[in-house]
C-alpha cells in the first residue's frame, strides 16, 4: 500500500496511541468525579489541554475542546449573531461554507493562484460585518493564505470603526486543521480571534479538535449540560482523545522543520516523474500537497484504477467526489470543468519515503497513459 | 482500428446483477457504456439514501472493465412519473407498484430513448428476464441461446423479428413481473445478459472476475424506501389522519389507526388494537381485509376465510397486452387460458382472461387494488393490468 491521502486522514502515531492507552480502561474516571483517582484524570486532562494551547501560543483556558474541526468551526460562527454578518473565503471547507450560508454569509473571491483577493475582501466588509473566516491552508489545494495581511486589514477596519463610534465586533477566524505539522502557528502572530485546530490530520486520534477563543469573542454553547469546556460544549471530557491530541501536537511541533524539508524533497521526486502534466497552484501550497491535472481524464477513474494497484489518492475533497459534485475549490480558482474532472490530489505524509514516491509516481504515470490510450481506442470505434 | 462493434448502453446500479451484465456484454464483443441512473438521492429520517455508494460501486466496476461510464440524472422525471403517481395512488386507497412504473417510464423509456439518441444499438439491464424470438412459429420459444443478441442478426434497428418477453431461467429470481409494461420497441432493443443464468452463477462469475461487489447485499423492494418501510416513507408526504379500526363482522371499533391510506390489505402488523374485544379473544392476529379511504376506516378480521379475503375473479384496468393473440382474444371475447402472477415471486396460478377480468380456477387471496396481475402463456409474458376489484 502506498498511501497518498494524508490530507484526508493520518494514521495515529504509535507514541500517541501509547499515551492514550491507559485512559481507556485504567484511568477511565470521569474528570468531574470527587475521588482522588478522578482528580488525577482531571489534572492530566488539563495538562494535556495546556500542551495543546501552548503549541499555538495560547493558554489552556482559551481552548474549547470539541469533537473535531467541524464542531469547532460551527462553534466559531456562533460568535456572529446577526444575519449577513459574516464573510468567508470561497474555497473554505463545507464545515465553514454551510454554516456561513446559514448566517447569510458572503464569499470572498480567490485569485487564480488560490490566494485571497484582498481587494474583494476590503470591498465586501461593511459596518454590519462581525466575522471573517479564512482558512490558514486549504484542504484541497494546500494553499497557504497570507493571514497576516488579512489581520492587518481587519485591524485597520476596527480602528476606523472605533473612530466613527461603531461598537460592532469584528472577529477573525481561521481553520488551521490542515497545517499544524507544517507551519509554526501562533495565535498572536496570526492575529486571529478564533482558531480551529484538529488532531486527526496530525497523526492524532479522530474526533478531537479545539477552538481557540480570544477573550473578546462571545460564543453561544454548542451543547448544554454539565457546563464543561467553559460552558460552551457540555459533555463528559474525551480524556484519551485529548491526551492523544496533546502528544500528537507535541510531536508535530518538534518536527515542523524536518517535515517541511522531507516533504519538499519527496514532492520534487514525485514531480520529476510527472513533469509533463499540469500542476495546479504549486506556488503557494503546503510542502506536502500536490494537485495535478490530467486534462481530458476523469480523475475518479484514476482513483479506482490506482486503488487496484494499492495506491490511494483523492480527487479534490473526498466528500465532493463521493457525491458527484464538482469541487467548488477548483472552480473558485478558475479551473474549467474538464480540468476539475481531471484533477488528482496527492498529499504526502509520514507513511511515505522516497522509494515509495518514485514507485507511486511511476505507476500513476503508466495508469494515466493507459487511460488516455483507452479513451483514444474507444473513440476510434465509434 | 475502426470497427463496427455494436454499442450497448447498460444501466448499472452498483449491484452484482448489472455489473455482471456489463461484464458479459464486454466479453461478447460489444462496445459497452455503463450508465448510472440517478433517480433518487434524498435522505429520509432513519434512512440514508445509498446512491453515492451505489454510484461509486457501479463506476468502480466500469473502470475495472475498462468501459466508459456516465451518470444520467432522471431525478426530476422520476419524481414526476413514479413518486407522484405512487403517492396519488396511495391517497386513493390503492397499493401501487413503483418499480413497474419505473421500468415503464424511466428505464425502458427515458433511459432507452436517451441511449438510442447517444448511438446505442441496444440497452441492457441486470434484470432476470429474457427476450426471445417468436417470429418463427416452428421454433420452440426460449430454447437456450436462441435469444442471444449476437446470433439474432440484430441490426442498428435492433432485432427485426418479433420478440417476446420471457421469464428468466432462474425462476426464483424472475423479474418479468416488474417488466410487463415496457414497450415492444424498447424490448426489441434490449438485452438481458443474465436472463439465462442462475443467481449463484452470477455471483460466482463476478467473483471470478474480481468484481468487488460480488457479494454486495441486495437492495430489496423499492429502492428509495429501503429499510424505513413504505408507511414511514408515505408519512413524509401524506398527513397522518387518525381513524377507526373496525372488525368487519361486527363493525365494532377495535382500535385506531393513523390513516387508512397507510394500510394494505393482508397487513397484520402496525395495527393499534386496544379497544373493545372482537368476536372472541382467542389470541389470533387480526388482518386488514378492507379499507374505506373515504370514511378513513380500516376493517380487520381474524377469520382467514372471510369472504372479503378470497375471490375467484379480479377485474383489471390499464391493461397492457404484449401479444397480438391476446389482443384478438379481447376483440372476439374468447376466453384465453393464462397463468397469472399476482406478486413478484408469487406462484403462477391458472385462470382465463376475457380481456377485462381474470377468472381463476381456484379461489385466490384478494390482492390489494393497485397491484398488478401479470399474465403468462408458458414462459412468455403476455402483459397484464392493474387490479381494481
Amino acid at each position: 500500500m502506498i498511501y497518498l491521502d494524508h490530507a484526508a486522514a493520518t494514521p495515529v502515531d504509535k507514541r500517541v496511541l501509547e499515551k492514550m492507552r491507559p485512559y481507556f480502561s485504567d484511568d477511565f474516571f470521569n474528570p468531574s468525579a470527587p475521588y482522588l483517582p478522578a482528580k488525577k484524570v482531571a489534572s492530566d486532562y488539563e495538562a494535556a489541554k495546556a500542551t495543546i494551547a501552548h503549541a499555538i501560543g495560547a493558554k489552556a483556558s482559551d481552548l474549547v475542546i470539541t469533537a473535531g474541526a467541524t464542531e469547532a468551526n460551527n462553534l466559531a460562527f456562533s460568535a456572529a449573531s446577526k444575519k449577513n454578518s459574516v464573510l468567508y473565503l470561497g474555497t473554505e471547507h463545507d464545515s465553514i461554507r454551510v454554516v456561513a450560508k446559514e448566517h447569510g454569509g458572503t464569499a470572498i473571491k480567490v485569485l487564480p493562484n488560490g490566494l485571497i483577493d484582498l481587494n474583494d475582501l476590503r470591498n465586501k466588509i461593511t459596518d454590519e460585518t462581525e466575522m471573517i473566516s479564512v482558512a490558514l491552508a486549504n484542504n484541497e489545494l494546500g494553499t497557504v493564505q497570507p493571514l497576516a495581511d488579512v489581520a492587518r486589514l481587519i485591524r485597520e477596519i476596527k480602528l476606523d470603526r472605533l473612530k466613527r463610534g461603531i461598537k460592532r465586533q469584528l472577529l477573525f477566524h481561521s481553520d488551521a486543521s490542515q497545517a499544524l505539522n507544517l507551519l509554526d502557528i501562533n495565535v498572536a502572530r496570526l492575529g486571529v480571534d478564533l482558531l480551529t485546530i484538529n488532531s486527526a490530520k496530525i497523526y492524532g486520534p479522530k474526533g478531537v479538535g479545539a477552538l481557540y477563543v480570544s477573550h473578546g469573542a462571545k460564543l453561544k454553547p454548542l451543547t448544554l449540560g454539565g457546563g464543561q469546556e467553559n460552558g460552551l460544549r457540555s459533555g463528559t471530557e474525551n480524556v484519551p482523545g485529548v491526551i492523544g491530541f496533546a502528544k500528537a501536537i507535541e510531536i508535530a511541533k518538534e518536527h515542523i522543520n524536518g517535515n517541511r524539508k522531507k516533504y519538499a524533497n519527496l514532492k520534487k521526486v514525485f514531480l520529476d516523474e510527472l513533469k509533463n502534466y499540469e500542476l495546479i497552484n504549486k506556488k503557494h501550497s503546503l510542502d506536502n500537497f500536490i494537485v495535478v491535472c490530467f486534462n481530458g481524464l476523469d480523475a475518479e477513474r484514476l482513483v479506482f484504477l490506482l486503488e487496484e494497484k494499492g495506491i490511494y489518492v483523492a480527487t479534490g475533497a473526498a466528500c465532493a467526489a463521493s457525491k458527484g459534485v464538482r469541487s467548488h475549490v477548483l472552480k473558485a480558482i478558475g479551473l474549467t470543468d474538464t480540468q476539475i474532472a481531471g484533477s488528482l490530489r496527492i498529499s504526502l505524509g509520514e507513511t511515505n519515503d522516497e522509494s515509495q514516491i518514485k514507485k507511486a509516481a511511476n505507476i500513476i504515470n503508466e495508469t494515466v497513459k493507459a487511460e488516455y490510450q483507452r479513451i483514444k481506442n474507444s473513440h476510434g470505434n465509434q | 482500428m475502426a470497427t463496427n462493434k455494436k454499442v450497448v448502453y447498460v444501466g448499472m446500479s452498483g449491484g452484482v446483477d448489472s455489473s455482471v451484465s456489463a461484464l458479459i456484454l464486454k466479453e461478447q464483443g460489444y462496445r459497452v457504456v455503463g450508465v448510472y441512473m440517478k433517480n433518487w438521492s434524498k435522505d429520509l429520517p432513519g434512512m440514508k439514501c445509498p446512491w453515492a455508494e451505489d454510484l461509486a460501486d457501479a463506476k468502480r466496476v466500469a473502470v475495472k472493465l475498462g468501459i466508459d461510464f456516465e451518470v444520467w440524472d432522471f431525478e426530476k422525471e422520476y419524481h414526476q412519473k413514479v413518486v407522484e403517481y405512487m403517492l396519488n395512488e396511495f391517497k386513493k386507497g390503492n397499493t401501487p407498484n413503483p418499480d413497474i412504473m419505473c421500468n415503464q417510464e424511466i428505464k425502458f423509456k427515458l433511459f432507452y430513448e436517451r441511449a438510442r439518441r447517444a448511438g446505442a444499438d441496444f440497452i441492457a439491464t441486470g434484470h432476470y428476464a429474457r427476450v426471445i424470438d417468436i417470429s418463427n412459429p416452428f421454433a420452440t420459444t426460449g430454447a437456450n441461446g436462441e435469444a442471444s443478441p449476437v446470433t439474432t442478426g440484430a441490426s442498428d434497428e435492433g432485432r427485426e423479428m418479433a420478440v417476446a418477453l420471457a421469464r428468466a431461467v432462474d425462476e426464483n429470481k424472475d423479474q418479468t413481473y416488474f417488466l410487463y409494461r415496457i414497450s415492444d420497441e424498447a424490448l426489441r432493443h434490449t438485452i438481458f445478459p443474465i436472463g439465462e443464468m442462475l443467481k449463484p452463477d452470477v455471483k460466482k462469475l463476478a467473483e471470478k472476475n474480481g468484481l468487488h461487489n460480488a457479494y454486495k447485499k441486495e437492495s430489496m423492494g423499492v429502492c428509495f424506501v429501503g429499510e424505513v418501510g413504505m408507511k414511514d416513507f408515505l408519512k413524509e408526504y401524506i398527513e397522518v389522519k387518525p381513524g377507526e379500526i373496525r372488525e368487519i363482522e361486527t363493525k365494532k371499533v377495535l382500535g385506531y389507526h393513523e390513516g387508512a391510506v397507510f394500510y394494505t390489505i393482508g397487513q397484520r402488523h402496525g395495527l393499534y388494537l386496544d379497544g373493545e374485544k372482537g368476536v372472541e379473544n382467542d389470541g389470533l392476529p387480526y388482518y386488514v381485509v378492507k379499507k374505506d379511504v373515504k370514511e378513513n376506516v380500516v376493517y380487520v378480521s381474524k377469520n382467514l376465510n372471510h369472504e372479503a379475503i378470497w375471490t375467484k375473479e379480479l377485474k383489471l384496468k390499464n391493461i397492457f397486452l404484449r401479444q397480438k393473440s391476446l389482443n384478438s382474444a379481447k376483440e372476439k371475447d374468447i376466453k384465453s387460458s393464462v397463468l397469472v402472477r399476482l406478486r413478484h415471486r408469487a406462484p403462477l396460478v391458472k385462470a382465463t382472461f376475457d380481456g377485462k377480468t381474470l377468472h381463476f380456477e381456484n379461489e385466490i387471496k384478494r390482492p390489494a387494488t393497485g397491484q398488478s396481475a401479470v399474465l403468462y402463456d408458458g414462459e412468455v409474458c403476455l402483459g397484464g393490468g392493474i387490479i381494481t376489484e
